[in-house]
């Protein structure tokens, strides 16, 4: 029997995979194998770091169940945050991304009932992460789906109002995107790009693509992650607050084309 | 007709280069093309050779219908042209080919090549007449981009008969319009070829319905990329061939610019990332095909700057 590997990184993706699955498990209604609630038991202190580490990780994330369906959040969760906060402050060398997570993170914990985090609620700079950074050589779409993929736990009602209708008015490059992952067979950023096509499509966009049999292709050939069934949770709760749109099947015209928003 | 940004790379020049060095290749080579001694219409092997001439003539017919190449370019289209009709005996092995073998749709398909180049075999024409007049040949149990591809050939042989275009249309994958990332590489294929016949190779971007124009415009960046990346230039290139065919096609310069750097300097162009034969004729039977693709694809986009300055 090989030896379990206990470093560091390992510990913390081991973390973040079993706190994403609490979280599955909390959106989906079911009972996972994983701990109930709250942080490993003292004792084990690299444990309780990686899992710290996993929760700034997550960070909103961490409230989707509070947000999509109305589940209030364990005590013991957002004490978790205020102290993965303590632990793992921002630092001012924090990429843009951590930024406008930290700052969602932050907004979402006050506001169901956290204590102040060490991050300012408001964009202290020009809004850093808003867009895609200038002076790359990929297509626009490529772009803005290579930007906003690793944001996807900000595809959360709330989580980060400005970046959302940024989004939205890019909904087609994030099908293009979308496409462009499932083809590669790369499930995990088709995931999240599809959670965020989810988003866009509850703030009205009309999608270029059925988000739902995406998501269902996704779960069923996506091989498992717990992170990439999370996004296509999430997606699925954000497509049921999604106004009504026409389907192909609605008019017998043409399918997965663009359209412009009604 | 398609204009160019100013201070963009001309796609118009890159996509004419590298047709014109396609061209050159698929006509100094040609010898590789030329059938066995002894061979006849029963063709026990048609891809090997048979199937290759047609595709020489399908690119010599094009270079010669657009008429944009040089002097010298449009004379070896010709000389590439009159070398496969030659091989195939002026036509006579079509002929017997047929009427050998009823219900093959194959000689046709070739014939339409040298028909849009100027030639005619009479009594090849008389048979493709009565057989396309047949509802046997309506009946035929086939691939519905296949379909497509005989009912172009008879349009353009002028053999057709009463073709339903629409439900022929709609019966293809694309004129489904289907979920964008369902696509694989056989499936693919099946678009490219419904859109080449659907629109004679560009000759009628109209041939293409609305719907079907809108869903190519929007999925095809993604579906180049995905074959750019994995280096498959064959796909790459017939889908370089779509866009060309569309009525407001796209000609990203920076894929015309990737594929004039994956063309070798002799001009073959490889069908994929692998390492090509040192052996010239076994390039010549692999890379045959996506030679031919190029110096279509590459007229093609030439042909839609038509009346723009090529130094754009």
């Amino acid at each position: 029997m090989s030896e379990p590997d206990a470093s560091p990184q390992a510990q913390f993706s081991l973390a973040t995979e079993a706190l994403a699955g609490r979280v599955l498990g909390a959106l989906t209604g079911t009972q996972g194998p994983l701990p109930p609630t709250g942080p490993p038991a003292a004792g084990a202190p690299g444990d309780v770091k990686a899992y710290l580490a996993a929760v700034r990780v997550l960070g909103p994330d961490l409230y989707a169940p509070a947000l999509l369906r109305g589940t209030p959040p364990d005590p013991a969760d957002t004490e978790a945050v205020t102290e993965a906060f303590r632990v793992f402050p921002p630092s001012p060398a924090d990429p843009p991304e951590t930024v406008r997570r930290d700052r969602a993170t932050a907004r979402l914990h006050l506001g169901l009932g956290g204590e102040p985090l060490p991050v300012p609620l408001a964009p202290t700079a020009a809004e850093p992460g808003l867009r895609p950074a200038a002076g790359h050589a990929l297509p626009p779409w490529r772009a803005w789906s290579a930007h906003l993929a690793p944001l996807s736990a900000l595809a959360l009602p709330g989580a980060d109002d400005t970046l959302q209708a940024e989004a939205t008015r890019h909904s087609r490059a994030l099908a293009l995107g979308t496409t462009r992952a499932l083809l590669r067979r790369d499930h995990p950023t088709a995931a999240r790009l599809a959670r965020w096509l989810a988003l866009t499509e509850r703030r009205g966009a009309v999608p270029a693509l059925d988000t739902e049999a995406v998501l269902t292709h996704i779960d069923l050939f996506g091989g498992g992650s717990v992170r990439a069934r999370l996004d296509t949770a999430v997606a699925r709760l954000l497509l049921v607050t999604a106004p009504r749109h026409r389907r192909p099947d609605d008019t017998g015209a043409a399918g997965h084309q663009e359209r412009p928003p009604a | 007709m398609t204009h160019e940004p100013p201070g963009t790379p001309s796609v118009r020049t890159v996509a004419a280069q590298v047709a014109a060095a396609a061209l050159g290749w698929l006509h100094r080579n040609r010898h590789h093309g030329a059938l066995p001694a002894g061979t006849t219409a029963e063709l026990a092997d048609p891809d090997g050779v048979y199937k290759p001439l047609g595709e020489s003539a399908l690119a010599g017919s094009l270079v010669l219908r657009e008429g944009l190449a040089s002097t010298a370019d449009l004379a070896a289209a010709r000389e590439l042209v009159a070398f496969a009709w030659t091989q195939l005996g002026e036509g006579n092995l079509l002929y017997e080919r047929q009427l050998r073998y009823m219900t093959m749709t194959d000689p046709l398909e070739v014939y339409t090549h040298f028909a849009r180049a100027g030639y005619r075999h009479r009594r090849l024409h008389t048979l493709l007449t009565h057989l396309h007049g047949l509802t046997s040949l309506r009946g035929a149990e086939q691939m519905p981009n296949r379909r497509l591809a005989v009912a172009n050939a008879a349009r353009v042989a002028r053999v057709d008969h009463a073709l339903d275009w629409p439900a022929l249309t709609r019966a293809t994958w694309l004129g489904h319009t289907p979920e964008p990332w369902a696509l694989d590489w056989m499936t693919a294929y099946s678009v490219t070829h419904t859109v080449f016949h659907l629109t004679d190779w560009g000759a009628r971007p109209d041939g293409l319905p609305d719907e079907l124009q809108d869903y190519l415009r929007t999925w095809l960046p993604v579906w180049i990329d995905v074959w750019r990346e994995i280096q498959e230039w064959d796909l790459v290139a017939e889908l370089l061939i779509v866009d060309a065919c569309l009525a407001e096609p796209r000609c990203d310069p920076e894929d015309w610019a990737l594929l004039a750097a994956v063309q070798r300097e002799d001009g073959l162009l490889a069908r994929d990332g692998r390492p090509v034969s040192e052996d010239e004729a076994q390039a010549f039977r692999e890379h045959h095909h996506t030679t031919v693709v190029a110096a279509v694809a590459g007229t093609l986009v030439a042909s839609r700057f038509r009346g723009t300055s090529a130094a754009a």
